[in-house]
């Protein structure tokens, strides 16, 4: 039996708005926290020269990581791997998932470009090896040569390896693990905000009425349901 | 003319001049105080104070001796009962606006019988028994580890301890419990079930037991500081789970860039957005949104950046050419807030005698805005220092404050397009409306659940995560 909310009127509302101080330089600081962990490196500098605030994080790293990033994303896993090694070779070294799963998604290009033979030797000197290591890897390892055995591949049960998803998923990792060499967090700011704001506004639903915001694109206030 | 005392309601677009002056005045009161701090430390903004030592003033029948630095208890005599407990509490409650609370305690000598604990009780507590003997006292007992929570059996819990080790007491407010550790490693935890405030408390009962008790003046043995990480990051991974529209982020940003007119940032972020893997939702040309978001884009960002350079002069004529309506009425709070700026530009280029005429014949007309007092005197004081930037208003001098005339006047273009009804809307980017609604709906959340907790700090999000 749920016990009576406490109901905040939109007025009683908008005063403890009002009374909530936001510095205009911790919105910049957010701003530009976003543009440089998503690797938005021209907008980045630009939005440095137009609003003063300094990015925190060296701008130069981040068109290398994007760099890298784009190679993954167009499928040019080797070209990919020479540059992170370039940029710091420890990053492949300590990262033996991330390793791995660079050399998986080189084979899958192998297979979606036809040179099956090139992907067997491929799958057998340099995946194989890491398979016998570790389980999981085995595993993936199985499943992705598991697309040549169909005639129709992308309605195969691992047809999903083929598709754009998985080469995106290959560039955050290597995103992320590159940030995270370079002691940055890997992911923006402002996602966790937004959550933060639709997770509290669930928990105070229980207590409360008042008005919420429901589309985080407008801000814009509803009135409590009464 | 009349002698108007009280501030009647200004004229609608005034409202946005009167937002900003009130921001100032904010400003001026917070910086004016601490200028190398900028930001208050989190708990100073609570407000509250925290324990410092134990308490002298309410103690029990003198069955134990504080020691003059008020950190230290010693139990002289041997006991005869249950209820000649040499027990002290803190000076003060343990603070609630905060995640954690925690403190220390030293045992020196665990005496004769080792019958020391380390505990919380409240205001009513009866000051001669072991926290934890008594209803809504919590202890945990050195002498068989137990841990008590308000009857004379305990509960097993943790290990014993004795002469030499540190053992410690918290409340973790997001999780209502109390934890306590023993040299740096937690035992346990216990669920809060007591209501109001809590005072640290820590007891001796065998003769010549001696313990230190550690409020936060000396580091911990416990790395709170870990701890604290640890336990927001599991709160963080309930919030992470929370599902949002894919780039919402991105639409946000960019609304902000509009609103405040970063027009070149917006254009690379625009054809970034296009070649991104998967491309960004693309927002359509003509929806009324964009349409009002970029509104005098270019202009906007043209009187910004002349601001910005501190060049007023020339900001009030591109004005009267493009917005007259703007600096028309020259006792409008923009007209103030432009003026003390080009007067605050003035000493910054060394032009002291300059400054002083144009203050002159510029400020008196704005008399009646509220502030004037407070904001003319800052921006005077300038004048008394050597070294303006370094004095209590040198917070004048920097560029949030530029940014501040920069935003104002932003507003006011804004405010200029017929499409837009209430004047009030062009006050805030998308960005700041809902950053006070997640810190408005935290404080309301943290007020119905007694108090107790912290808030949603914007800093605390925009430090976390830095290293070194």
């Amino acid at each position: 039996m749920a016990t009576s909310k406490k109901v905040i009127t939109r007025v009683d509302w908008e005063k403890k708005l009002n009374d909530v101080k936001v510095r205009k330089e911790d919105m910049n600081k957010l701003v530009m926290n976003f543009l440089v962990t998503e690797g938005y490196v021209e907008a980045a500098e630009k939005f440095r020269l137009e609003s003063g605030t300094e990015p925190d994080i060296d701008l130069a790293t981040i068109t290398d990581r994007m760099a890298v990033k784009k190679a993954v994303q167009s499928g040019n896993v080797e070209d990919a791997i020479e540059k992170v090694n370039d940029l710091n070779p420890e990053i492949l070294d300590t990262n033996p998932q991330l390793y791995f799963h660079l050399q998986q998604q080189r084979l899958i290009e192998l297979i979606r470009n036809g040179k099956v033979e090139e992907a067997l030797e491929f799958a057998q000197e340099e995946l194989a090896p890491r398979g016998e290591e570790n389980q999981g890897f085995l595993q993936e390892l199985e499943r992705t040569v598991a697309l040549l055995a169909f005639e129709d591949v992308t309605n195969c049960p691992v047809g999903e390896l083929l598709d754009i998803s998985q080469r995106l998923k290959t560039a955050s990792e290597v995103n992320a693990a590159i940030l995270t060499s370079q002691s940055h967090e890997k992911d923006p700011k402002l996602p966790s905000l937004l959550k933060m704001l639709v997770w509290v506004q669930n928990q105070l639903d229980e207590k409360a009425a008042y008005p919420r915001i429901t589309d985080l694109s407008t801000a814009a206030l509803e009135d409590p349901a009464s | 003319m009349s002698e108007a005392t009280s501030q009647s309601e200004p004229p609608a677009k005034d409202l946005i001049g009167s937002y900003f002056l009130d921001l100032w005045l904010y400003t001026s009161k917070t910086l004016a105080l601490k200028p190398e701090t900028e930001l208050k430390s989190e708990f100073e903004e609570e407000g509250e104070e925290s324990p410092t030592a134990l308490d002298t003033l309410n103690s029990s029948g003198g069955f134990s001796v504080v020691g003059p630095d008020k950190l230290s208890l010693l139990y002289p005599n041997a006991n005869l009962h249950g209820h000649d407990v040499g027990v002290v509490q803190a000076n003060r409650p343990a603070p609630l606006k905060r995640l954690l609370y925690y403190f220390e305690m030293y045992v020196k000598s665990a005496g004769a019988k080792g019958q020391i604990s380390i505990g919380f009780t409240t205001s009513a507590f009866k000051l001669r028994r072991q926290p934890g003997w008594e209803a809504n006292s919590y202890g945990y007992h050195g002498d068989d580890g137990l841990l008590y929570r308000g009857h004379g059996k305990g509960d097993p819990f943790g290990p014993t301890y004795t002469t030499g080790d540190t053992v410690g007491g918290g409340i973790n407010y997001a999780t209502q419990e109390f934890f306590f550790t023993k040299n740096g490693v937690v035992v346990g935890s216990v669920y809060k079930d007591v209501k109001g405030p809590v005072f640290p408390t820590v007891a001796v009962h065998s003769q010549n037991e001696e313990v230190t008790v550690n409020f936060g003046k000396d580091p911990f043995i416990f790395d709170l500081k870990a701890y604290e990480a640890e336990q927001r990051d599991k709160q963080q991974s309930k919030i992470d789970n929370v599902h949002i529209p894919q780039d919402a982020s991105y639409g946000i940003i960019r609304s902000y860039l509009q609103h405040y007119g970063y027009e070149e940032t917006l254009k690379l972020l625009d054809i970034a957005g296009k070649s991104t893997v998967p491309p960004v939702s693309v927002v359509p040309e003509n929806s009324l949104n964009e349409k009002d978001g970029t509104y005098a884009l270019n202009q906007r960002k043209t009187l910004r950046q002349l601001i910005k350079s501190g060049k007023i002069d020339e900001t009030f004529s591109t004005l009267g050419n493009w917005y007259p309506q703007i600096v028309q009425d020259g006792t409008s709070t923009t007209c103030f807030l432009l003026h003390c700026q080009k007067f605050i530009e003035l000493v910054r280029d060394g032009k002291l005698e300059e400054a002083i005429m144009y203050g002159r014949s510029e400020f008196d007309k704005f008399k009646k805005l509220s502030g004037f007092d407070d904001l003319v005197k800052d921006c005077a004081a300038l004048l008394a220092y050597e070294q303006p930037s370094k004095s209590s208003v040198g917070y004048l001098l920097q560029e949030s404050q530029r940014e501040l005339v920069a935003d104002a006047v932003n507003t006011m273009i804004l405010s200029t397009n017929p499409n837009v009804k209430d004047a009030n809307l062009c006050v805030h980017s998308c960005l700041e409306r809902l950053i006070r609604q997640v810190t408005a709906c935290f404080l309301e959340k943290r007020s119905l659940n007694g108090d107790q907790g912290e808030a949603f700090q914007l800093s605390r999000i925009l430090n976390s995560g830095k290293k070194g």
